[in-house]
């Protein structure tokens, strides 16, 4: 029981390639056959953040145009046993392959892993149409900020549109003391205006700069707040009714949370 | 080897000039050397049947001897690439441990690797005054 999730935001930058690279990690850890895929034709950023960049030789575009069989371009990672990467090409752009191109690739990943993750590019055009095609459920990642939280309300409505019903909800970057002062949304407003259902919070974290500009995951790490949100995500995406963490000794908050996700 | 041998043989082919930096998404490819007045940036891509000359940082991928040539070389002011291809050998810098001395760098396939050295050949000598 295989299955195919893309992961997608409409804004670029909330976090979805290292979202991504992150829950791959974690599933591989806990010993699942994984493949991420970069759907960021022309901008490919996963093989960077996963630092596997210089051991690429075929690719996605490679792959669906038959210039190579799968297997070549799949790339295993160097630290987690059971991750597995298909790198994007990076001198095509979007309309290099077609959704239904896409759709066989997910297809026959799907036979070979038990998580085949998506990472979309920003957008809804062909690049997102592309990253869509194959998959059978969705993770849309905001930030706790209108213009994020707007173009993942459209996203979420394009997933609909295309099947993807039941999307799950991660809310990245998340600053508690701000929201505390009541400086940035906080996670009711958010969940009001997308009403899908939260997968997972991620607070803002150093920690995830460091280990993105050195190629590695924090999801392992066991002093990241992050990476205890992802292990969290993780868990979840397993069917572990894993409670919201408490976020900076928040009371109050974590009662919130958890009736959120159906705890409380 | 000398300077001079390496000159010689490339002259035997044609040789593009490229006069500005290869940026990440750009390639090029080219049935020749190829002279690069500029940086290969990461994510950038240069193919060549002969020879490649980077006249600035080398970062991207190159790949020389395209079409199989195993005696083609790659050269660089600053050696740095994410991969380094001759003919149909693949070469990656180590995951730690790089050592990146300060001067022009020569990559060929000796005994069936790809090794790097110092170019000139003894150009550290050179440098002393």
């Amino acid at each position: 029981m295989s299955e195919v999730v893309v992961v997608t935001s409409g804004k670029g930058g909330v976090g979805k390639t290292t979202a991504t690279a992150n829950i791959g990690a974690g599933l591989a850890i806990l010993g699942h056959k994984v493949v991420l895929v970069d759907a960021d034709i022309g901008l490919r950023n996963l093989d960077v953040i996963l630092g596997l960049e210089n051991r690429i030789v075929y690719d996605l575009v490679d792959v669906a145009h038959g210039n190579c069989r799968l297997r070549q371009a799949l790339i295993r990672d160097k630290r987690f046993e059971g991750l597995h990467l298909l790198p994007a090409a990076q001198t095509k752009d979007k309309t290099a392959v077609s959704p239904e191109q896409m759709r066989e690739l997910c297809a026959e990943l799907k036979e070979m892993f038990e998580y085949v993750i998506i990472d979309s590019p920003a957008g809804i055009e062909q690049g997102f149409r592309n990253a869509v095609a194959g998959a059978e459920k969705a993770i849309v990642i905001t930030t706790p900020e209108v213009a994020a939280v707007r173009d993942a309300d459209r996203v979420i409505g394009l997933l609909e549109a295309a099947e993807l019903t039941d999307p799950k909800l991660v809310i990245n970057r998340l600053r508690p003391r701000m929201v505390q002062r009541g400086d940035m949304m906080n996670i009711e407003d958010i969940i009001d205006i997308l009403a899908i259902d939260l997968l997972g919070v991620i607070p803002e974290d150093d920690h995830i700069i460091v280990s993105t500009n050195r190629g590695e995951t924090v999801v392992q790490d066991q002093r990241s707040l992050a990476g205890q949100a992802f292990r969290n995500i993780v868990w979840r995406i397993l069917g572990e009714p894993v409670p919201l963490m408490n976020l900076d000794g928040e009371r109050g908050l974590i009662g919130r949370l958890r009736r959120l996700v159906g705890l409380g | 080897m000398a300077v001079q041998n390496i000159i010689k043989e490339a002259a035997e082919r044609k040789t593009v000039l490229v006069q500005r930096t290869l940026r990440s998404g750009q390639q090029m490819s080219y049935d020749g050397n190829v002279v690069i007045l500029g940086d290969v940036n990461p994510g950038a891509h240069v193919a060549a049947t002969g020879d490649v000359i980077v006249m600035g940082i080398l970062r991207g991928t190159v790949h020389a001897g395209a079409s199989g040539d195993d005696e083609a070389v790659v050269i660089a002011f600053r050696l740095r690439p994410t991969q380094l291809r001759i003919a149909g050998h693949i070469a990656r810098p180590p995951d730690q441990d790089a050592n990146n001395p300060n001067q022009p760098e020569i990559a060929r396939v000796k005994d069936g690797v790809v090794v790097i050295e110092a170019f000139p050949p003894g150009g550290e000598r050179q440098t002393k005054m």
